[in-house]
């Protein structure tokens, strides 16, 4: 029998030592994956558990200011296949291609596909109720359907070329939908299945609910009544004068809000593929610069009575025709020149030496400064995709010649969204606001995510002067190149443009672009609207022949909407031979299409509707309206009872 | 036999108890939906779970009750454990299984005779240590050659596994019985130097430390066990998803009742049970290494420290894998995991170590 050493012993303790530390780094581990690492392991398990059939949730909303829906959704659901669940693949795939329309061979293969859940896409892609319940009636094992929509359009090409579209997977591709694409896209809600590592669904545990959450609604400062009217003015110019394209902007001048936003040609955002590129990733009136031509006068109007270098009603000027600036004739549109004229005539009469004179009264130096000040050469804010900056001359290369030419709106290129920033600022009391168009963003749960402010950027001239301003441009309307756009009872001030359009650094012969900015009441201006058409055909190419008069009829059919009531003190327009005859509207209202007809009135009547009753008439009875225009009437199947 | 002895193998007993019905509990919920995957139609797991235990309740008195274990009769279980280790390898007796060929197919009844020889090659070694007269050198031939004859044995299997637990448990054996210390010290620069001779020789085995160290980075691959028991073990927390809630038994992690049911365990029940369970094997330790120590031979000493760190051993190897201590190895975790070799090898041992501890004590008082 023999003794246990003393040694053997404590190196028995040192082992059971050495364990008992091993213990304790196990409990250490222990701590560390199962508290410290715990979230970010759920995480990562809760991915290799997920087992997902995608529910795709709505996008957002694109509302107008009054909330009316542009933009919305329409349900198309999308059909999923978990191959492992189907006892006969090849039978569910022959009983599926009828109703899909699709190829069965090509269906089934990607029904054998090696995954837990195939997307049966593009065959079983945003397919019809009616496909839905004919295949839920089959019972196919394996087969769901996840709620997807597809982007829906109830104006059609309405604001296309802004709005922009969405592909194949809802994804924005071009314009807001493209911009804002992040806020309008949801989180997808999902059916969460239980199943094993394997797929095979566990009958015993109920399927889960993932909450999902719609994309954010984007409410636009567009007014799609304004929106409407404008475009249905410039699809008509479109047509009567062949035009390339057309531009219009709306705009609230006291706040920067556009109202309305448009270009032409549109396109119908469903079907963008058939479209050229250029189309919709060009939103013309932040896209395209061209030189403004007389529009541009304004600036330079604003800047001679900002200085007091003239007095509009007391100061005469000569006008021969023609202008002499180192040794370069600048030429006045019109041959023989105004002869005579107080500055006021000058603008009435959009005269080029005049404002060549006003503009080397102000001073070269001064009046670069002031165009900068009117937000020229950069871009306005408006946060709309595309915004170009146009070019000015820098201060080295502002010799007196280019001095002369911007004068009179020559030589520099400008953003249509940029005269409006302008003009707008030169007659709602000499505030620059920055343009926008998105107001607010409301996400899901109701949160305004986004909400937009009136932003002023500086006060380039004083209230005096814009009031001076807009009394010389109501002038323009009542008596002058823009007599086009007078319409009685509203007083509507504004100042034409012709520009030649520049290609390859030369102009181009008899190519233009013609526009009109014009805004009412000239007192207390509510609205602004710009109008340009590009290279019109058929027609003298002047901005006060084609472009003024649908400013004009704008402004009249929008005035209720904007709240511009009818006023007494209007500057009294000047009636010359070439002025149009101007007929009083009788009341149609209640007539039958027949009587009407047998009227032989003097206007041309445009028919909206269907039916035999005209329930209701464009104008107004009352309202006079020019021989050559256009009487709206709207037809209805049953006359009213009272 | 004192009374402070009979406490500890009372204690030792009932932790080896708790643990079984801890592991017949759990083989129930990690096997479930496994063998109704795999082993349609066939008696549930954890039903034969309970039947092995019955076997091994039968060998436990059996054993109590047998013969004294002389050395000769110690030698004989030796040399026949040897010589199942060699039947193994004969192909048509011996059954492949996972690489391996370590199982004996007799009728229904499959054993793996390394679980055996693991214990007989450490009685025998512990009586032969024993043997040493205390003017003598202790190292002797003999002792490697009674531990690396099995071990080779083993390793043509092969079963890593348990030629690890069997060799290093021999040489703390040997440590305990005196073996100098400078031995140790060589046998450290040996195993580095051999490991980096290993991983030189074979670049796949860097790539599977790799994997050991950032199992994520093929968590497909390699990595595959050792990611999914994380995933079990960390979503589970401070308290588990509860009984029978595990998620990673759906088939994410392979054969739940086996090699990983403590990573099934944790998952459930979470930290705090993972430590209960922890506690009761360090009771159970304690209580086998008390025992030994309070032994009043040195044949005894020798026999219940080896087989209580055997036991200790396996049980460190096992948990260190699941929780990604260590690289993964094929070692069953003692009393909790499936498998009747295993568990009734194990219980053999508890039946040992209190037959060693009665059987030296009524000899004392004779």
């Amino acid at each position: 029998m023999k003794w246990i050493s003393l040694l053997s012993k404590k190196r028995l303790k040192l082992i059971i030592y050495a364990f008992f530390l091993y213990g304790l780094a196990i409990i250490a581990r222990l701590v560390y994956v199962q508290i410290i690492q715990h979230e970010h392991l759920t995480e990562l398990a809760k991915a290799n558990w997920d087992r997902e059939i995608p529910f795709v949730t709505e996008r957002g909303n694109i509302v107008d200011r009054e909330n009316e829906i542009i933009v919305t959704n329409k349900l198309a659901p999308t059909l999923y296949f978990i191959p492992k669940q189907s006892d006969d693949i090849a039978l569910a795939a022959r009983q599926l291609a009828p109703i899909l329309k699709a190829d069965e061979a090509e269906l089934l293969k990607k029904m054998q596909k090696h995954a837990y859940l195939v997307k049966l896409a593009p065959e079983g892609k945003n397919i019809t109720e009616e496909q839905v319940e004919a295949i839920q009636a089959l019972r196919i094992k394996g087969v769901y359907s996840g709620v997807d929509y597809i982007r829906h359009y109830p104006y059609g090409s309405l604001l296309s070329r802004f709005l922009g579209f969405t592909g194949y997977d809802n994804q924005g591709l071009a314009g807001v939908e493209y911009e804002y694409n992040k806020i309008l896209t949801g989180n997808n809600a999902a059916i969460r299945l239980f199943t094993d590592a394997k797929n095979i669904e566990m009958a015993h545990v109920d399927d889960e609910w993932k909450e999902g959450e719609a994309g954010a609604t984007v409410q636009l400062t567009i007014d799609l009544t304004i929106q409407q009217v404008m475009e249905r003015e410039l699809a008509q110019a479109m047509q009567r004068y062949d035009a390339d394209q057309a531009i219009g902007i709306a705009m609230n001048p006291n706040t920067g809000e556009i109202l309305a936003l448009s270009s032409f040609p549109t396109y119908d955002p469903t079907n963008f593929k058939n479209v050229d590129s250029t189309i919709y990733n060009r939103n013309l009136p932040v896209f395209m610069t061209y030189e403004p031509g007389s529009t541009f006068k304004i600036i330079t109007l604003s800047a001679a009575l900002e200085e007091g270098v003239v007095n509009l009603e007391h100061d005469h000027f000569y006008d021969p025709g023609f202008t002499m600036v180192e040794g370069a004739r600048l030429r006045c549109w019109k041959r023989e020149g105004h002869k005579d004229e107080t500055f006021l005539e000058v603008v009435e009469n959009s005269c080029n030496p005049g404002f060549i004179e006003l503009g080397q009264r102000v001073g070269s130096q001064k009046l670069l400064r002031y165009i900068k000040d009117f937000g020229f050469g950069q871009k306005t804010g408006s946060n709309i995709a595309g915004e170009a900056s146009g070019i000015l001359f820098s201060e080295k290369a502002f010799g007196p010649v280019e001095h002369a030419t911007t004068s009179f709106g020559q030589g520099i290129s400008v953003t249509p969204i940029q005269q409006m920033q302008a003009v707008a600022a030169a007659i709602n009391g000499g505030t620059l606001y920055t343009p926008y168009v998105v107001s607010r963003i409301v996400a899901d749960d109701g949160e305004v995510v986004v909400e937009n402010k009136p932003e002023a950027k500086r006060q380039v001239i004083s209230e005096q002067t814009s009031a001076q301003v807009r009394h010389a441009l109501e002038s323009v309307v009542a008596k002058g190149s823009g007599k086009q756009a007078f319409r009685e009872g509203l007083r509507i001030g504004g100042k034409t443009g012709t520009a030649q359009k520049v290609e390859n650094g030369r102009y181009k012969d008899g190519d233009y672009i013609v526009s009109f900015i014009g805004f009412a009441p000239a007192d207390k201006p509510e609205i602004i609207v710009y109008v340009a058409i590009d290279n019109p055909k058929n027609h003298l190419q002047f901005g006060g022949l084609i472009a003024a008069p649908i400013v004009g009829q704008i402004i009249e059919d929008v005035a209720p909407i904007v709240g511009i009531e009818k006023s007494q003190e209007q500057i009294e327009k000047v009636t010359v031979w070439t002025d149009p005859i101007m007929v009083e509207v009788a009341d149609f209202v209640g007539q039958t299409v027949d009587e009407v007809v047998q009227q032989h009135y003097p206007l041309t009547i445009e028919w909206h509707g269907e039916g035999t009753i005209v329930s209701e008439q464009m104008p107004a009875a009352g309202s006079k309206l020019m021989q050559q225009g256009t009487l709206h009437l709207y037809l209805t199947e049953k006359k009213h009872e009272d | 036999m004192p009374l402070l002895t009979h406490h500890y193998q009372k204690l030792f007993v009932f932790c080896a108890l708790m643990l079984t019905v801890i592991g017949v509990v759990f083989v129930y919920s990690a096997s479930t939906y496994w063998s109704s995957v795999h082993y349609e139609g066939q008696t549930p797991f954890y039903i034969r779970q309970i039947i092995y235990f019955v076997i091994a309740c039968i060998v436990f008195f059996a054993i109590i009750k047998g013969p004294e274990l002389t050395e000769k009769k110690l030698l004989m279980l030796y040399l026949f454990s040897l010589a199942l280790l060699i039947i193994v390898l004969i192909p048509g007796i011996g059954i492949w299984r996972n690489g391996s060929r370590s199982w004996i197919g007799i009728g229904p009844l499959t054993i793996q005779p390394a679980e055996l020889v693991k214990i007989t090659t450490l009685l025998y070694l512990s009586t032969r240590l024993a043997k040493v007269k205390s003017f003598e050198r202790v190292v002797k031939l003999e002792h490697f050659v009674i531990v690396f004859l099995p071990a080779l044995l083993i390793m043509l299997q092969p079963d890593f596994g348990s030629v690890f637990i069997l060799v290093v448990t021999a040489f703390i054996l040997l440590f305990i019985a005196k073996y100098p210390i400078k031995l140790y010290i060589f046998l450290m620069f040996a195993g580095v130097a051999g490991l980096t001779g290993l991983i030189i020789s074979a670049p796949y085995r860097l790539k599977r430390i790799q994997s050991f160290l950032d199992p994520w980075s093929d968590s497909l691959g390699s990595g595959f066990q050792a990611v999914q028991s994380l995933m079990a073990i960390g979503p589970a927390g401070l308290f588990g998803h509860g009984f029978l809630q595990s998620r990673q038994k759906y088939l994410y992690l392979p054969e739940p009742q086996n090699d990983f049911i403590f990573s099934i365990i944790l998952e459930e029940m979470g930290f705090v049970g993972g430590l209960v369970l922890l506690i009761l094997f360090a009771i159970l330790f304690y209580s086998g290494y008390a025992l030994s120590i309070r032994a009043y031979s040195l044949e005894q000493f020798y026999m219940i420290s080896a087989l209580t760190t055997m036991l200790v051993l396996q049980t460190s190897l096992n948990i260190g894998v699941v929780i990604g201590l260590l690289p993964v190895t094929g070692v069953t975790l003692p009393f909790i995991s499936y498998g009747g070799t295993s568990l009734i090898v194990i219980w053999l041992t508890v039946a040992l170590i209190i037959k060693i501890t009665n059987t030296t004590g009524r000899r004392s008082k004779n």
